[in-house]
């Protein structure tokens, strides 16, 4: 079933065609929540009211680009702003300052690579994660990227670009080996 | 979005290289807060009640209309409760002094408390469902005050009411007097934290479902009629 038929069930009251819509997108929504978030009983939240927002403004969708797009773009919208208003977002960031000093380090004193990359994605500015979280993490193209955030390809292209050499600089010494 | 998504100069100005990260940074990248399996059902449900509770408020630009409509509803409960404390007209005319028990001991008119309580606890149900609601967008602190204040005189009336016998029915008042005066005290520039708390301990003390449950559908004036 393509989307504008689901959609149309969803808007005539079909209470199958919610869950359908639901199943069908919520395993996708509640990861990109969880990778932006960190948190997975705050992307249990925030993937609720992501579809909670969906259905109230579904009637208002005018099919420009894919449902999923759609949606992806209400989940980066819910993540960010419930980010925001707890100010957890700005606890998280280390600082650009104090990335290239995580990745002066030597291999022996932090071997664990997971870690330090971690680390390093959270140094990023929020613009700069958020893209590379969504197409190196996953999978995204610029073109969802860019329709998700508002912006143009170029930007999304850009900002992953300098999100891949902040952390290559921050994880210097992993990425000669 | 921020800044660094809509400053004008990290749009690019030509083909940026477009190299992608090394396989052993990638690889760890991609463990980068990698979610658990989502709780599908319980955020389903968790979906379904706030759809259904959206949809009893229906709303629209009159946003007062429910509110309004809750607390134009107590004035029922009220006399409801009037009714039931009204001098018995026979008592009335009885001697004034009596030296008897039984002219000193209040009437009790159990039918007539079990349809107060139960109005009350339909008219409780139907704020606190607007409440939980409007929690999100907040804005309507004060009218919502002002009417759990309304809904908590009646609360601690019928609680007191020497007709309040029945347990369950007392606990249930008891744990409700304790919702509705956290919500009394919202000032009006509460923040969304203070509402989420309220929110959060309603279900967590299952506040909601327990009303459903003690109030046969239909009882409420407002039910059906936002």
């Amino acid at each position: 079933m393509d989307d504008r038929e689901l959609i149309g069930r969803v808007l005539a009251g079909d209470p199958r065609a919610e869950r359908e819509l639901y199943e069908a997108h919520v395993d996708r929504v509640f990861r990109l929540s969880c990778r932006i978030s960190g948190d997975p009983h705050r992307a249990q939240d925030y993937t609720q009211e992501t579809f909670i927002r969906a259905f109230r403004r579904l009637a208002d969708f005018r099919g420009e680009s894919a449902l999923s797009t759609w949606l992806c773009a209400i989940t980066v919208s819910v993540t960010l702003n419930g980010l925001r208003s707890q100010r957890r977002a700005r606890d998280r960031e280390v600082g650009l300052d104090e990335a290239p000093a995580l990745g002066t380090r030597t291999v022996e004193a932090d071997p664990d690579l997971k870690t330090r990359m971690t680390a390093a994605i959270d140094g990023l500015p929020q613009g700069y994660r958020t893209v590379f979280v969504m197409h190196d993490v996953e999978g995204y193209t610029h073109e969802e990227i860019a329709t998700a955030l508002g912006v143009q390809p170029g930007t999304s292209k850009a900002q992953l670009f300098r999100a891949r050499a902040k952390l290559r600089t921050a994880l210097a010494d992993f990425a000669r080996d | 979005m921020d800044d660094h998504l809509h400053d004008g100069h990290d749009d690019a100005p030509g083909d940026l290289p477009d190299e992608p990260l090394e396989p052993s940074l990638l690889a760890a990248a991609r463990e980068y807060h990698r979610p658990p399996e989502p709780p599908r059902e319980a955020m389903w449900r968790a979906i379904q009640a706030e759809r259904r509770a959206e949809r009893a408020i229906r709303p629209g630009p009159r946003r007062w209309v429910p509110w309004a409509a809750a607390a134009a509803a107590l004035l029922a409960v009220g006399v409801g409760i009037g009714r039931l404390t009204q001098p018995d007209p026979v008592t009335d005319h009885a001697p004034v002094a009596s030296w008897g028990p039984s002219a000193a001991a209040p009437r009790v008119n159990e039918a007539a408390y079990r349809l107060t309580t139960l109005e009350h606890l339909g008219q409780s149900e139907a704020f606190l469902t607007l409440f939980r609601a409007s929690v999100r967008t907040g804005g309507q602190e004060r009218l919502a005050s002002a009417t759990a204040r309304q809904l908590l005189a009646t609360n601690r009336l019928l609680l007191d009411s020497p007709a309040a016998t029945d347990r369950k029915t007392r606990v249930l008042l008891e744990d409700l007097e304790l919702v509705l005066a956290e919500i009394a005290q919202l000032a009006a520039d509460a923040q969304p934290d203070d509402r989420a708390l309220i929110r959060e301990a309603m279900d967590r003390g299952g506040m909601l479902s327990r009303l459903r449950t003690e109030v046969p559908a239909g009882t409420t004036l407002t039910r059906g009629e936002l």
